[in-house]
């Protein structure tokens, strides 16, 4: 176990001593930051800081200085994001800070996806996201598409206003075994359950799980709805959605 | 709450006592936002999208809210963008059982100096089908009970013509060019509201959108109290702001900028929020939507109104515009518990 100190990133120690507070993260993440070369610090400091600017030019430095590419998602830009979505949960910053390292992890990614799509690495699972019929709102599904492409899932972005129909053509064309509806309103989340219900009428439910997101969306909600899970976040919807392929597969060995 | 007046008030008077502070002789039954819905627009043949377009249908299905469901106050505004499609965005109109959206990932503004106030702003359709609403209901109705007009505030309106990413993106960015922008289109909250005022509206509905779930409360301290003082005392009659999400962190802010009301959400308990207000504004809400008027019974409505009562919210309504599908038994339970609530408290 890694202590904080084995860290050279002044600022990431800062980070780390005023934002992590479970101790099962903060052991997590220290270890995480500890194992990265000082580069990769680098990279996950100013994406915290929300400085796409500079993101964008490490990036381009460590790719062009032989670092692997997944080395520089995972220890950089990842481990930098997780940073940002555990002050985002704890409400230590809210949805523009947010937008603004989300600017920053796309600057960087905007680097490596072109590598990691010629490398033929399997994806971890293939996932279809939309946000529900009669909702216009993104940007939760869009954070969580970002951090699903970033744990290696292959995701398909439906976009908004997205159809009962629209869904179940997705799920089916790309034989995707995870499906995540969001809905920022309460007049809209309803046509959540919609949506599930129509994936029962048309004997689609057992391929697939199904998760629901949005600022009003609640595990009782959720249930009520016939959804399989809910998170508060980003990094939560990745940590359901591998939850729930592993659950997919014991019961479809079992 | 005070509610020593023993002589029954009308509907009007009541809501309008509960919004100035002063005694009435029940809690009045609120919906700043909208109780519309797809059994009452078939009830009264006056479906979404015309009713929102269309002054005659949206009168007729407002009325339902006093007709049908009981309720003091009628709201012609079920929805959000009405002034955003006069000042030029796009809208999804949708159908009867969806609410029309304005198609944010088309944004007609992308810069502070694009700000413009169409000269047809208050003559547009989607405009003035308010302002004639209001009219009518004002006539038919005016003196049983309140009409609530809805104008946006400057907030919401950044989100519906800069597109939700891009204005909270400037928001950090740009904190200078946001304030300017705030203050270019606060001039169409304020001519709005002043329009629906001359129709005969008792009291306005501002929404504005600076939600816990996207920005902090100290945004709202930074961004918006001023504005909403300076809204308060330019917009004469009674305002009830209205602002999703948990907003406790903010309350106080929102106590202090005279308007009449703060319609709050059930993610704030009430407690929490009547401690956060302190006694400076009044409270409307805030019976859950997805829970319990979607999926729940008039029963669990009830004990939510009577959690609202027992702890002296001002108005009892729905917590936000209710879902279109939610049933009319459910929203009639409100009145009904309200009642229920005061008998047995009368002694």
């Amino acid at each position: 176990m890694a202590a904080l100190n084995d860290i050279a990133n002044e600022f990431l120690k800062e980070e780390i001593e005023e934002f992590i507070e479970r101790p099962n993260e903060r052991t997590r993440i220290i270890d995480a930051f500890a194992r990265a070369t000082p580069a990769m610090q680098e990279i996950s400091a100013a994406l915290i800081d929300g400085d796409n600017g500079t993101v964008d030019t490490l990036t381009r430095a460590a790719l062009d200085g032989g670092t692997e590419a997944l080395e520089v998602m995972d220890d950089g830009l990842i481990a930098g994001m997780s940073v940002v979505g555990i002050k985002f949960r704890e409400n230590f910053i809210f949805v523009p800070e947010v937008l603004v390292c989300a600017r920053a992890m796309k600057a960087g990614m905007a680097h490596i996806e072109p590598i990691l799509s010629a490398s033929g690495i399997e994806p971890v699972g293939t996932v279809i996201m939309g946000t529900v019929k009669g909702d216009l709102h993104d940007i939760g599904k869009n954070l969580c598409i970002m951090m699903l492409r970033g744990a290696g899932f292959v995701v398909h972005d439906l976009g908004v206003d997205t159809s009962e129909d629209e869904f179940m053509d997705a799920v089916e064309e790309h034989e995707a075994p995870l499906l995540g509806m969001s809905a920022l309103l309460t007049t809209t989340m309803p046509n959540m359950g919609k949506t599930i219900d129509a994936f029962i009428d048309n004997d689609m439910r057992e391929d697939v799980k199904i998760m629901v997101g949005g600022a009003s969306v609640t595990q009782e909600f959720a249930d009520d709805m016939g959804a399989d899970g809910t998170a508060e976040d980003a990094v939560g919807c990745v940590e359901l959605a591998q939850r729930l392929l592993v659950e997919l597969k014991q019961e479809q060995e079992a | 709450m005070e509610t020593s007046v023993n002589k029954p008030m009308k509907g009007r008077d009541r809501v309008l006592a509960a919004l100035r502070g002063e005694p009435v002789d029940r809690t009045p039954v609120c919906n700043p936002t909208s109780v519309a819905t797809v059994e009452l627009m078939d009830l009264v043949d006056a479906p979404f999208p015309d009713a929102n377009r269309d002054p005659e249908l949206m009168a007729r299905l407002a009325a339902t809210g006093y007709t049908e469901l009981g309720f003091d106050s009628i709201m012609p505004v079920f929805t959000i963008i009405q002034e955003s499609s006069a000042l030029g965005c796009k809208i999804q109109w949708e159908q009867k059982d969806n609410w029309p959206t304005v198609k944010m990932r088309e944004p007609i503004w992308t810069d502070v100096d694009d700000i413009k106030i169409p000269s047809d702003f208050l003559t547009h359709q989607d405009t003035k089908c308010v302002l004639d609403a209001i009219k009518k209901l004002k006539k038919e109705y005016g003196d049983e009970v309140a009409v609530i007009g809805k104008t946006m505030g400057p907030w919401s309106l950044g989100y519906h013509c800069f597109g939700v990413e891009p204005f909270l993106l400037l928001s950090l960015d740009d904190p200078g060019r946001t304030h300017l922008a705030l203050d270019r289109m606060k001039e169409a909250t304020v001519e709005f509201g002043i329009a629906q005022i001359e129709a005969g509206a008792d009291a306005l509905t501002l929404p504005d959108h600076a939600t816990g779930d996207l920005v902090s409360g100290e945004y709202y301290r930074r961004f918006l109290r001023d504005l909403h003082i300076e809204m308060a005392e330019r917009i004469p009659i009674p305002l009830i702001m209205h602002i999703c999400g948990r907003t406790v962190d903010r309350m106080g802010y929102i106590a202090e900028t005279g308007f009449a009301a703060f319609h709050y959400d059930s993610k704030n308990k009430p407690e929490e929020s009547m401690e956060a207000v302190d006694g400076k504004i009044a409270l409307v809400g805030n019976i859950n939507n997805p829970e319990t008027l979607f999926a729940r019974g008039p029963e669990e409505v009830s004990a939510e109104v009577h959690q609202n009562l027992e702890h002296g919210i001002h108005l009892v309504g729905p917590e936000c515009a209710v879902p279109l599908q939610a049933s009319v038994e459910n929203l009639k339970a409100i009145p009904q518990a309200v009642k229920d609530w005061h008998a047995g408290h009368a002694a």
